[in-house]
């Protein structure tokens, strides 16, 4: 009969030979795990960070509990170094370094520095300094996913790639269209001299090719068609602004396109082409409207 | 950071059907274009998820070790992560009492070891004679 039971944080922490080592090492481990997944090269680097320590145990159990982020074994681990520490400094300059290993702490490591800082009773400006004498690039507040802002950029980026792409089918098509015209000159030219049987039969392929071209610009128009997404990001599109457009931004837009496309200056050029121009004015006048009824 | 799910009002394990109407129905505008960019798309949702479990996790930790108010923990996040604290203790002291509870368990086992067994011995061998009389005599 066990007359207690140790969680296997407690066990390691009994066994060591400097607690509040084992205690920083676990913090340490868990700020790696905050920084993305834990691999041979982290851990090489935590065992050459904390060679100093005088735990005299495995890593390999302790990082199995901080990459789990136990969050009971963090607290006992926190109330440990808060206790033994003998000032938090060279703590906090082996948490920043791991942190700052690859370039910037992740969004996650900015709160779990701060937290540690708050632990071992470092004041912001202080913490600040010791940031930037550490990772020689100086402190940011941390991002903040919660807002739109953060996220602009992803969208941005994409939208670019689809236009990207959208460019790209529209060349393959174009160029298809003219290697199919160009077969089709050679073709009728070969077969100015052939009897006529052959040249119904010919007849038959064209309008089989003309079928063929149907349906590809049937794909094309379908590929046009706006791509999914909100109703506010096509209106955004039509008049070719970024989301996030203020409404000053919106109606200077919407002003040069209407300007630009407004039906009364295509009069001269007979009804179609002014259809078409009232066609666009109804779509430009539409996105603003919608615009501006949502914009706050 | 906020904490999008406390403020649209559905629990942050929601499925994202529930998640979406409650995008849709939020009144705040900006509140929702937010939420939209945030959690609309499951890959964003994640790694938003991610940080908001670690700012969950910060935010007990420091309920449970009295830092709710440290000056590294101010303004949006303490007002979205903050619990109210914590009276569960310590878990140092815990693990103490625990240990200094099975030392004394320990020792207590060491002083009586001899005279218990020597009783439970004793009642063995006057339960065996009762039972051979028994046998023998009747």
């Amino acid at each position: 009969m066990p007359i207690a039971r140790f969680t296997p944080f407690e066990r390691l922490l009994l066994t060591s030979r400097h607690q509040a080592d084992t205690a920083a090492l676990l913090l340490l481990g868990w700020v790696l795990a905050n920084q993305g997944p834990v691999g041979g090269d982290q851990r090489a680097r935590l065992a050459t960070l904390t060679r100093d320590f005088r735990h005299d145990h495995d890593l390999a159990p302790l990082l199995e509990i901080a990459v789990a982020q136990d969050l009971d074994a963090i607290q006992l681990a926190a109330e440990v170094l808060q206790r033994e520490a003998r000032g938090g400094y060279p703590f906090l300059r082996l948490a920043i370094a791991l942190a700052t290993g690859q370039g910037e702490p992740s969004p996650a490591n900015h709160h779990v520095l701060r937290f540690l800082a708050d632990l071992l009773g470092v004041p912001p400006q202080e913490f600040a300094a010791l940031y930037e004498a550490t990772s020689g690039r100086s402190l940011h507040d941390p991002e903040d996913p919660s807002r739109q802002a953060y996220w602009q950029p992803r969208f941005e980026e994409r939208a670019r790639q689809e236009e990207e792409a959208r460019r790209r089918a529209e060349e393959q098509a174009r160029h298809a269209e003219q290697q199919r015209e160009e077969g089709k000159r050679e073709e009728s030219r070969g077969k100015e001299d052939e009897s006529r049987g052959q040249r119904e039969e010919q007849q038959g392929r064209e309008s089989r090719g003309g079928s063929r071209q149907r349906e590809e610009q049937k794909r094309e128009r379908r590929h046009h068609q706006p791509p999914p997404g909100g109703r506010q990001q096509r209106a955004l599109q039509v008049l070719g602004l970024s989301p996030g457009a203020s409404r000053q931004e919106i109606r200077r837009a919407y002003r040069r396109l209407a300007q630009a496309h407004h039906p009364d200056r295509f009069h001269a050029q007979g009804d179609a082409v002014m259809a078409g121009a009232s066609r666009r004015f109804q779509r430009i006048k539409q996105a603003y409207d919608y615009l501006m009824r949502e914009a706050s | 950071m906020r904490d999008l799910y406390r403020r649209l009002g559905v629990p942050p394990d929601s499925d994202s059907e529930t998640l979406n109407q409650a995008i849709a129905t939020c009144q705040h505008r900006a509140l929702k274009r937010d939420a939209e960019a945030a959690l609309a798309e499951a890959e964003h949702r994640r790694e938003y998820d991610a940080l908001h479990a670690t700012l969950g996790d910060i935010g007990r930790l420091r309920a449970r070790l009295g830092l709710t108010h440290g000056a590294h923990w101010r303004d949006g996040l303490a007002d979205d992560f903050s619990c109210p604290a914590d009276l569960a203790g310590s878990h140092h002291e815990a693990l103490m009492r625990r240990l200094s509870r099975a030392a004394l368990a320990h020792d207590r086992w060491r002083r009586w070891r001899a005279p218990a067994l020597g009783l439970a011995l004793f009642l063995l061998g006057l339960v065996a004679g009762a039972a051979a009389c028994h046998w023998l005599l009747g």
